[in-house]
């Protein structure tokens, strides 16, 4: 039998007979290594077993330091005086206790927030069906001007907020031709600008899942008789539902934040959000706890419909067999609407 | 001309339609040239594959029945029919796709019963259809489950099911074992051929493994570059090869570069080093420098005094145990090594013990001359 | 299949008429008023006609951001805030990235969520829960007291707050990219250069951060362009003119109402500024992505 020490030892010879190749020189001898290295490493930084207390240190404080104050600024609206700097003792008499300077009475936040969601339900409307049929469009359409409109798309995603902004309200104010003389400022133009800039995250998020379906589903439809048209109906509508979902509840996300562009397009009192009311009264003197309390139920809302969020894709996911494990994190990406 | 010379040598099997021809089709993708003007005829019936290596155009001519892309010249008919203008929802032909394409959002039951709603099947004749389907191929109990929730065999006998139950004229295999691991890749390779061989329809096999071409096929096209380099039976191909490429791709040879020095009735004679052999097959034509290639199996290696006719002096480098067999690599006296694969019928070993001067006898018949490497032969 | 061209191209055209209207032509609107007059109300007059243009309010802002002009203040701390903060959320996020990335075990969910979830509290939100804090008889000052600092004037022209706003404000999405990034880099690989003698420092040094490159990259720009038009931090936090940046003097000049022109010549520096950011960015991961294929 020929063992495996055998094949070595005879690897290391070459060819004695008449050869072509001339031997090869003998290998220098190899002094053998120490079997361990020394480390020039202190102990405890050394050992790669041990834990990376430091990296866990900074990390934990990391999260209580991005945590914390938001957790403090939501426990002030509970606060029983009107300083939001000073705890005063419990009391709910911002939420709902005073009868005219609560949230649920105060005119001024009853009407920001409904605002705010008015605003996010319409682009949400607008923003999610057109987005959704851009990135279906853009990631088959190949010829003249698909590369232009591809570079358009991620225009508001690579501009700061304030520029598009200040071209926004200027088209509004200084343009005299259809459309733009139909639009005033006010409600209408504030959804233009949210569905501007929302469109392109819809994008994004349906275009990666689009990426990651790949086109052989597609193929197999059309190879089993399906036309273009009924392929995109049976087959990649359905997959691309979770995204559609995703990308929704993002665009309602945005529009709940959104500051810049919605005070740019605003037109006075009727047209106020929430984080309006934040900027123009967060420093105010004769501000209360009020504010802090319409400023909780906005994250409270956006809270809610990105975990909504979250358990649907997951749901779906785990429906279709993709996302075991670690894809949890790609999810959570999936919800920043980031690449 | 070429084309009935072909149509001579394809078997008649089936008769039901499911007749390819590919007429000088090509691909290009931007400057490279995936597909390189190709010529092929599979006869209806025909378990025919499309073997070679990645990127050799395999795929991508696969493709181009399927539909999925467009050729940029030649044709490609179907029963006589031109399919260039045709999209691949109206060709009477189905693929099974390497990766399966199992629609992640149906049932394996709905997966089959998939294309049958563009044919205009009734619902009821779909499901009854489609449940057939799936006991042709051993999965009736798993209609109602996820495709992920099935084993990649599994998977792929879904894949089948759902393409053979629209009764193609032609099926496309893109490399369908190949994200099998190796046993079950075995078994389905005889499941796959017997399959054919009961529905009696066309199946282009794209592969890159040659032990699944030749162990399947009725033909098999060996592509290179983008271009046909041989088209045969199993046994022609690996036989017979036509160019070195064919020869190296399917099994192991030995290429030794030589020179003609004179041909006569029983073959060519060839110069190697010192040494003159006789070649008995191959391109006998050839003049100067040529490359001989002979099969492992084909050597003879015997103790060095029993030398005779066509026999080369070397000594054993080097004697690997593979069980079945053993390869003994002997470094001639030209200074090539040769790779012989001796069976292991009880042979002595120590006969075949390294540095042990020996000589290998190349019978004629074996020794195939073809043109060097680099010139590719005129057809 | 040509007609099959057309179904793409006729899903995508909602989507490109709507860009087209709000994004291309409120662009041309910036040059316009950028280039135009002004009038006897002190109102823009937009010159929409190439020919017609007044380069006068252009060569304005560009002179005014340079040392000298009138916003060159307004440059400098916009370019020395953004800087900083770029450097913090670099010292801050990029330790936070890597153990959640590669050290976190078992915790890696749960710590994901908690890092993401500053992505969900609007912006403003956030500065408002700093207000509270930074108030002069809020809780920053009161632990400061503990320690003997006297009290400090947070929220009023206060560089150093600002910057700290701004690192609070953005690093998450600086966070995110990297995390990403370092995320994806393969085990193996680190394992590797262990194997091949390299310690854990060398390690990190070697391979870990190089790969990590591009994600610090794209990170960085992700949240140096925002910061570009960046008024509301500012006004939040500061109040005080004494630590404006450019968002700041676009905003007034803009929403003031009485400067629209060099308001709309000024949103064209900032632009032409982060284009030559963005030209490098480009130019550095295609040298990246170069690197790699080699």
């Amino acid at each position: 039998m020929m063992g495996r020490g055998e094949v070595h030892r005879m690897s290391a010879t070459t060819t004695p007979e008449p050869a072509a190749a001339p031997p090869a020189p003998p290998a220098p001898p190899m002094r053998p290594a120490p079997p361990v290295r020394p480390s020039r490493m202190p102990g405890w930084l050394g050992n790669p077993w041990g834990r990376p207390r430091w990296l866990r240190l900074t990390t934990f404080l990391y999260i209580a330091w991005s945590l914390l104050p938001v957790l403090a600024a939501v426990v002030f609206s509970f606060n029983d005086g009107r300083s939001r700097s000073v705890w005063q003792g419990f009391s709910t008499r911002w939420w709902w206790g005073d009868p005219n300077l609560s949230v649920f009475h105060d005119p001024i936040y009853t009407n920001a927030l409904v605002h705010s969601l008015e605003l996010a339900a319409l682009d949400m409307l607008i923003a999610t069906p057109l987005g959704f049929l851009l990135a279906i469009g853009l990631s088959r359409w190949r010829g003249r001007g698909s590369g232009s409109a591809n570079f358009l798309m991620l225009v508001p995603l690579t501009t700061p907020e304030l520029a598009m902004a200040v071209s926004l309200l200027l088209v509004f104010t200084q343009l005299s031709v259809l459309p733009f003389t139909a639009i005033a400022l006010g409600t209408t133009a504030q959804v233009i600008g949210q569905v501007t800039f929302s469109v392109s995250y819809v994008v994004v998020i349906v275009r990666s899942r689009l990426a990651a379906i790949g086109p052989e589903y597609e193929e197999a439809a059309r190879d089993l008789g399906a036309s273009a048209r009924q392929s995109l109906q049976h087959v990649l509508l359905p997959l691309l539902l979770p995204a559609a979902f995703a990308s929704t509840l993002i665009v309602f996300a945005l529009s709940i934040d959104d500051f810049v562009v919605t005070q740019y397009m605003s037109a006075g009192g009727e047209t106020v959000t929430i984080p309006m009311l934040l900027y123009a009264n967060a420093r105010g003197a004769a501000t209360t706890p009020a504010l802090n309390a319409v400023a909780t139920i906005m994250v409270l809302v956006t809270l809610v419909g990105v975990g909504g969020a979250y358990l649907v894709l997951r749901w779906f996911g785990h429906r279709s067999g993709e996302a075991q494990g670690d894809s949890a994190g790609q999810m959570g990406m999936d919800l920043t609407g980031m690449e | 001309m070429e084309m009935t010379a072909q149509a001579t040598t394809v078997p008649a099997i089936g008769g039901h339609g499911g007749e390819v021809r590919l007429q000088s089709l090509e691909k290009r993708f931007e400057d490279v040239v995936a597909v390189d003007s190709i010529d092929l005829h599979v006869g209806s019936g025909e378990f025919f594959s499309l073997l070679g290596p990645s990127g050799c155009g395999k795929t991508t001519t696969l493709r181009l029945i399927a539909g999925f892309e467009r050729p940029t010249s030649g044709d490609v008919l179907l029963d006589g029919e031109s399919l260039a203008a045709v999209p691949p929802d109206r060709r009477n032909v189905n693929t099974v796709f390497q990766s399966y394409a199992l629609f992640p959002h149906l049932n394996v039951l709905d997966n089959v019963a998939f294309g049958m709603r563009y044919q205009k099947v009734g619902r009821k004749d779909r499901e009854r259809r489609a449940r057939e389907a799936l006991e042709l191929v051993e999965l009736g109990d798993y209609a109602k489950r996820r495709p992920h929730q099935l084993s990649g065999g599994q998977q792929q006998r879904v894949a089948l099911a759902r393409a053979l139950v629209l009764r193609p004229a032609v099926l496309l295999l893109d490399e369908p074992l190949g994200a099998l691991d190796a046993k079950i890749r075995r078994q389905l390779r005889i499941e796959l051929k017997a399959l054919q061989e009961e529905v009696g329809t066309t199946f282009i096999f794209v592969t890159h493994d040659q032990e699944e071409a030749l162990s399947m096929s009725d033909r098999i096209a060996v592509m290179h570059e983008g271009r046909v380099d041989q088209v045969g039976t199993p046994r022609e191909i690996y036989e017979g090869p036509a160019t070195l490429f064919v020869a190296d791709f399917l099994g192991v040879a030995n290429v030794m570069e030589v020179e003609v020095v004179g041909s006569g009735a029983a073959g060519c004679r060839v110069r190697v080093g010192d040494y003159e052999l006789l070649a008995g097959c191959g391109d006998l034509g050839l003049t100067g420098s040529a490359s001989v290639v002979v099969r492992p199996e084909r050597l003879h290696v015997m103790a060095r005094d029993q030398g005779g006719e066509n026999c080369l002096p070397g000594m054993i480098d080097r004697t690997i145990f593979v069980g079945s067999n053993l390869q003994v690599m002997v470094r001639l006296a030209t200074g090539a090594l040769l790779q012989a694969s001796v069976a292991n019928d009880g042979v002595d070993l120590d006969s075949h013990e390294q540095g042990r001067p020996v000589s290998v006898h190349l019978p004629p018949d074996a020794l195939r001359v073809l043109a060097p490497a680099g010139v590719t032969p005129a057809t | 299949m040509r007609s099959e061209g057309t179904i793409w191209r006729s899903l995508s055209i909602p989507g490109v008429v709507w860009l087209v209207l709000f994004v291309v032509v409120p662009a041309y609107a910036v040059v316009a008023v950028a280039m135009g007059q002004i009038d006897a109300l002190l109102q823009p007059v937009p010159q929409w006609n190439p020919l017609n243009w007044n380069v006068g309010f252009v060569k304005e802002a560009f002179t005014s951001v340079v040392p000298g002009g009138t916003y060159w203040p307004a440059t400098r701390n916009t370019i020395t805030y953004v800087a900083v903060t770029v450097l913090l959320c670099f010292a801050i996020g990029y330790p936070v990235a890597y153990y959640v990335a590669r050290k976190a075990g078992r915790s890696k969910g749960l710590l994901l969520l908690l890092i993401f979830l500053p992505f969900w509290v609007s912006y403003l939100m956030r500065m408002l829960a700093w207000i509270g804090l930074l108030a002069p008889d809020g809780y920053v000052n009161v632990v400061l007291g503990w320690f003997g600092i006297g009290h400090t004037e947070w929220l009023s022209g206060n560089p150093y707050s600002v910057i700290a706003a701004l690192t609070y404000g953005y690093i998450p999405y600086f966070i995110l990219p990297v995390y990403a990034g370092l995320d994806r880099i393969d085990q193996r690989l680190l394992e590797a250069s262990r194997d091949l003698g390299a310690s854990p420092i060398r390690t990190f040094l070697r391979v870990t951060l190089p790969m990590s490159w591009p994600s610090i990259l794209a990170g960085s720009v992700l949240i140096v362009l925002p910061m570009f038009g960046d008024y509301y931090t500012n006004d939040l936090i500061s109040g005080s003119p004494h630590t404006n940046m450019l968002g700041n003097s676009v905003n007034l000049l803009v929403q003031g109402g009485s400067q629209k022109n060099l308001g709309a010549a000024l949103v064209l520096v900032l632009m032409t500024i982060l284009a030559v950011g963005m030209l490098y960015y480009l130019w550095e991961t295609r040298r990246q992505q170069e690197k790699l294929a080699a």
